[in-house]
């Protein structure tokens, strides 16, 4: 069962080491040939055990599937490492393994400064593993989470399932899955095709597109996008707004079924209110505090307001310099994240909506005691126990935060840097405070950290249950 | 309420008296204000009262309970500050005003700088503010509310957590005079143990008013200076004390220990004050301290954070990160319910953790019913959401509170210890920053002060009740 869940995709990682091998070399890159047969090697050993998984018919037993997507994304990120290592970017595992981990958890935590050095394929290793772990969580939340009953997939199936109540749940699985791969890969070729439009090589328009229509982040340039055009800025942003956005939302805008869609306004408005809240909070700060004019203000607000809610952490200015209450706000907003059923992180714009809404209800639920008036999303009401469980998911997310906090403290690092690494890479966003943000990397923390820290991208992959379940102690009881 | 805040005055005006110490003019003066408001609001008070009673469902009454813990919220502390202004001890009106809200609301944060300097009977007036705000305004707007006929219980029971009438007694107004007999015993039981402890009595009583209040005034500059061992070792234990549900001390009192010790509340309690303390020593025993000092330096400081009192001797001569770390983590925490500290309270955070549990459990097993009970109470999820609804709350103020100060110009690392220390009614706490020196109230500028003073009142009060105000749907009808 978890061999069935892990081979396939380490056949197809396999496939793109093969693919950036190949890309390297045709540009001439002379680390690439390191990586073919790792490559080759990976993709025929997950073939074979794909293949063998399949002679023994298994169940599908709900409680083993936490242990296969943990167990997958550690995988995912362990066999990652091994073009880094291979074309000599890393000598230590624990830092490749944290690049890999920032890869696939679409985190963007880089331990590269000096991105602009790196060998071709190591770029477009980098850029494919945020582009696939981008899609996988999709996957992930539609088709392990559904148990969990928190929300991501019942509130995702809560908004595409209307059109078709009846359909069974595999088959509604399988359609969205469809749905959801169209959207992706169409949105992929669009901004690939207007970022090349726009004046930029294919190969940057590839890899830009990458990393941010799946929020990774993963700068391609030293100075992340500063030194891009403000047309190319400006398709950057939309790329990064659409990557926040819920994928059964936008394949229902790509359709144009308006109808459908105007009943489920509830969260992409919250979701566009807090952007737009924050880029006037950080456009007022940036011309009256930095100095910048307004329309620069603007951008560079909007631009960062973007990249922290949809956790993508691409930098338009070394916000290191920026007035630290800013700092601080992006990284609000990327704890808050985008939309369920996105690929950004964070705790989700929806979860957020619910845990104030209940916050209301319970103010005006003081003065109305008898009143029953239940919390509700686009008009619906929504179960008591689904609000609980939302609750129950922020409080294990901020107490995750904590014990990363204090463990990072451990290692010996300074209190800010701890919590705003700790955030930062929980949440997804990448670029932490002081030293690990702005332009800056994560290269001087100590292995220790790096571990903690990789550690903390996974638990914020998966919204923190499926991993945390496997270390109770009723999980591993008959 | 301000008559009863007069009468309180009268005790000041008297020492003033006697003492001369220069502050007479100024405590008389506001002596006559309170007690002229006093007896008009009283007068206009019965007068709307009497007029309402017949025509209002209950709905309106609680809009008006609200309302008048609003109102006491903010008259107390403004006719609270006066003694403060008159006197010229503190030059502006809101630095007045923060010093008397920072007492009401039992936090102990203060902009005198010395307090040694000021007169006796001001600095008992500053400890007493904190001992009336300790159980005192609560349960004087009970007592209040219960003349309007409002169902205060309901509207305090988050507050107090349901221990409060539950427990002691089924008729209020018993819990609460049971509860005023409580912490007045407390109250001279450390006056007097001080006072034997070679204190001064001035000094004893200010100490006592404030530690049993869980405030934190302190008499001198720094930190409380020059306490003898035997001292320190009380004050440990009634801060300690003071921490605990005063209904549960109440049976302690009269012999029955049994519902104090096997309150899963109380062992936690226990738990988290031994382990922090084991932590805070170790940690300043690994930077470079004797472990003697920082044994005895840890349980008195981790006594004075976990209740919120706010005390603290002068700083170890080797600093803790990691000290700070779990001074920071104990100040969310708080004490038990029912207890007149701040936080969160443990009851809530162990509604939390079964909840958690709970939800864990329901995933192993989705059709396992699981039922939520602490301390034998039975926990309507409709209770368990609310308590969610409050911590969530409470974070989100801090943070916000928080972001304000770092607007004031403050650094993330203090922005965010001091309004943990103010929101938990803590105050001052010397582990909160890098430099092991105590906050800086008053190099804050004004809105960081006033900020500060609605994160006390916030932390205080009941959260909702609080907010309850700035809805909408509070003034429609």
């Amino acid at each position: 069962m978890i061999v069935r869940i892990i081979a396939l995709p380490v056949a197809v990682e396999g496939l793109l080491m093969l693919l950036c091998a190949w890309v390297g070399m045709a540009m001439g890159d002379a680390t690439a040939h390191h990586i073919v047969l790792p490559g080759a090697v990976t993709t025929v050993g997950g073939t074979l055990c794909y293949l063998a998984s399949r002679l023994r018919r298994h169940s599908a037993a709900g409680r083993m599937a936490y242990l296969g997507v943990t167990l997958l994304w550690i995988v995912l990120a362990s066999v990652g490492t091994i073009p880094l290592l291979a074309s000599g970017s890393f000598t230590s595992f624990t830092d490749a393994f944290f690049e890999s981990m920032a890869g696939f958890t679409t985190a963007g935590a880089s331990l590269f400064g000096q991105v602009e050095q790196l060998p071709a394929c190591i770029v477009l290793w980098r850029s494919l593993s945020q582009w696939i772990g981008g899609f996988g969580i999709v996957l992930l939340v539609l088709a392990v989470v559904p148990t969990l009953g928190i929300g991501s997939y019942s509130l995702y199936t809560a908004e595409i399932s209307s059109a078709d109540n009846t359909a069974k749940l595999d088959t509604s699985i399988s359609h969205t899955i469809r749905h959801t791969l169209t959207v992706y890969v169409s949105l992929t070729v669009i901004f690939i095709a207007l970022l090349v439009t726009s004046g930029l090589t294919p190969w940057q328009a590839v890899n830009l597109t990458f990393t941010h229509i799946s929020s990774g982040g993963f700068a391609l340039f030293n100075d992340g996008i500063a030194s891009l055009s403000h047309t190319q800025q400006l398709i950057l942003l939309f790329a990064m707004m659409l990557s926040g956005i819920n994928f059964a939302f936008l394949y229902l805008l790509f359709s144009l079924k308006f109808q459908s869609l105007r009943q489920k306004l509830d969260q992409l408005s919250f979701y566009l209110l807090l952007t737009a809240a924050a880029t006037a909070v950080s456009m007022t700060a940036l011309h009256y505090r930095m100095h910048y004019g307004w329309s620069d203000a603007l951008r560079l607000g909007a631009l960062q307001s973007a990249s922290a809610i949809t956790t993508t952490g691409t930098m338009a200015a070394d916000t290191r310099l920026w007035w630290p209450p800013l700092t601080l706000l992006f990284l609000l907003l990327a704890l808050c994240g985008g939309m369920a059923g996105s690929t950004s992180g964070g705790i989700k714009a929806m979860r957020v909506l619910i845990l104030l809404r209940n916050v209301k209800k319970s103010v005006l639920g003081h003065l109305h005691p008898h009143a029953v008036d239940p919390v509700r999303l686009n008009g619906k009401p929504l179960a008591d126990s689904l609000v609980t469980n939302v609750m129950v998911i922020f409080f294990v997310y901020l107490f995750t935060l904590i014990g990363a906090s204090a463990a990072l403290l451990l290692t010996g690092m300074a209190p800010i840097e701890a919590v705003g690494d700790a955030v930062a890479c929980l949440s997804g966003y990448g670029p932490g405070l002081a030293t690990s943000g702005g332009f800056g990397s994560y290269a001087h923390l100590p292995s220790a950290a790096k571990l903690i820290c990789s550690l903390l991208m996974l638990l914020g992959r998966l919204e923190c249950i499926p991993a945390l379940i496997l270390l109770t102690p009723a999980f591993w009881k008959r | 309420m301000l008559l009863y805040l007069a009468v309180a005055l009268l005790l000041p005006v008297t020492m003033s008296a006697v003492v001369r110490d220069g502050a007479l003019t100024a405590l008389l003066l506001s002596e006559a204000a309170t007690t002229l408001a006093g007896l008009l609001m009283t007068g206009t008070f019965r007068l709307l009262a009497s007029k309402s009673r017949p025509h209002r469902g209950g709905t309106a009454k609680r809009h008006n309970a609200l309302w008048i813990t609003a109102t006491v919220w903010t008259l107390v502390p403004l006719f609270g500050a006066l003694p403060f202004l008159l006197s010229g001890t503190l030059a502006s009106p809101v630095d007045a005003l923060f010093e008397s809200v920072s007492g009401f609301t039992t936090t102990g944060a203060s902009l005198i700088v010395q307090p040694q300097t000021i007169a006796p009977s001001l600095l008992l007036w500053r400890s007493m503010t904190q001992w009336i705000g300790g159980l005192g305004l609560v349960l004087f707007v009970i007592a209040i509310l219960r003349r309007i006929g409002v169902a205060s219980l309901e509207l305090y029971e988050a507050e107090f957590s349901g221990t409060l009438g539950r427990k002691l007694h089924p008729h209020i107004a018993v819990s609460v005079s049971r509860m005023w007999r409580i912490y007045l015993l407390l109250t001279l039981l450390l006056a007097a143990a001080l006072l034997l402890c070679g204190e001064g009595p001035l000094r004893s009583l200010c100490i006592a008013l404030s530690t049993v209040s869980t405030g934190g005034f302190m008499p001198t500059e720094g930190g409380l200076t020059g306490l003898r061992p035997a001292t320190s070792t009380v004050l440990t234990v009634m801060m300690f004390l003071s921490g605990v549900n005063i209904a549960l001390l109440f049976h302690l009192v009269c012999g029955r220990p049994r519902p104090l010790l096997r309150s899963r509340e109380f062992h936690l309690y226990i738990a988290i004050y031994l382990v922090a303390t084991a932590m805070v020593a170790l940690s300043l025993t690994a930077a470079g301290n004797s472990l003697r000092h920082s044994l005895s330096y840890s349980l008195f400081h981790i006594a004075s954070t976990i209740s919120t009192c706010g005390f603290y001797l002068p700083s170890p001569s080797h600093w803790s990160l990691w000290a700070s770390g779990v001074t920071f983590l104990l100040l969310f925490l708080g004490p038990m319910a029912g207890s007149t500290g701040g936080g969160i309270k443990l009851k809530r955070i162990m509604i939390l953790g079964h909840s958690v549990r709970n939800y864990f459990t329901h995933i192993l097993h989705p059709s396992a019913t699981l039922p939520l009970s602490v301390d034998g109470d039975r926990v309507e999820p409709d209770y368990v959401s609310k308590v969610y609804a409050f911590v969530f709350l409470y974070i989100m103020l801090t943070v916000a509170g928080a972001f304000i100060l770092t607007l004031c110009g403050l650094d993330l690392q203090n922005a965010f210890a001091m309004a943990a220390a103010n929101i938990s009614n803590l105050g001052a706490s010397p582990l909160l920053t890098n430099l092991g020196a105590s906050i800086d109230y008053p190099a804050l500028p004004l809105v960081g002060k006033c900020t500060l003073m609605i994160l006390m009142t916030a932390g205080r009060l009941e959260i909702f009740a609080l907010l309850a105000i700035f809805f909408p749907a509070y003034w429609k009808k």
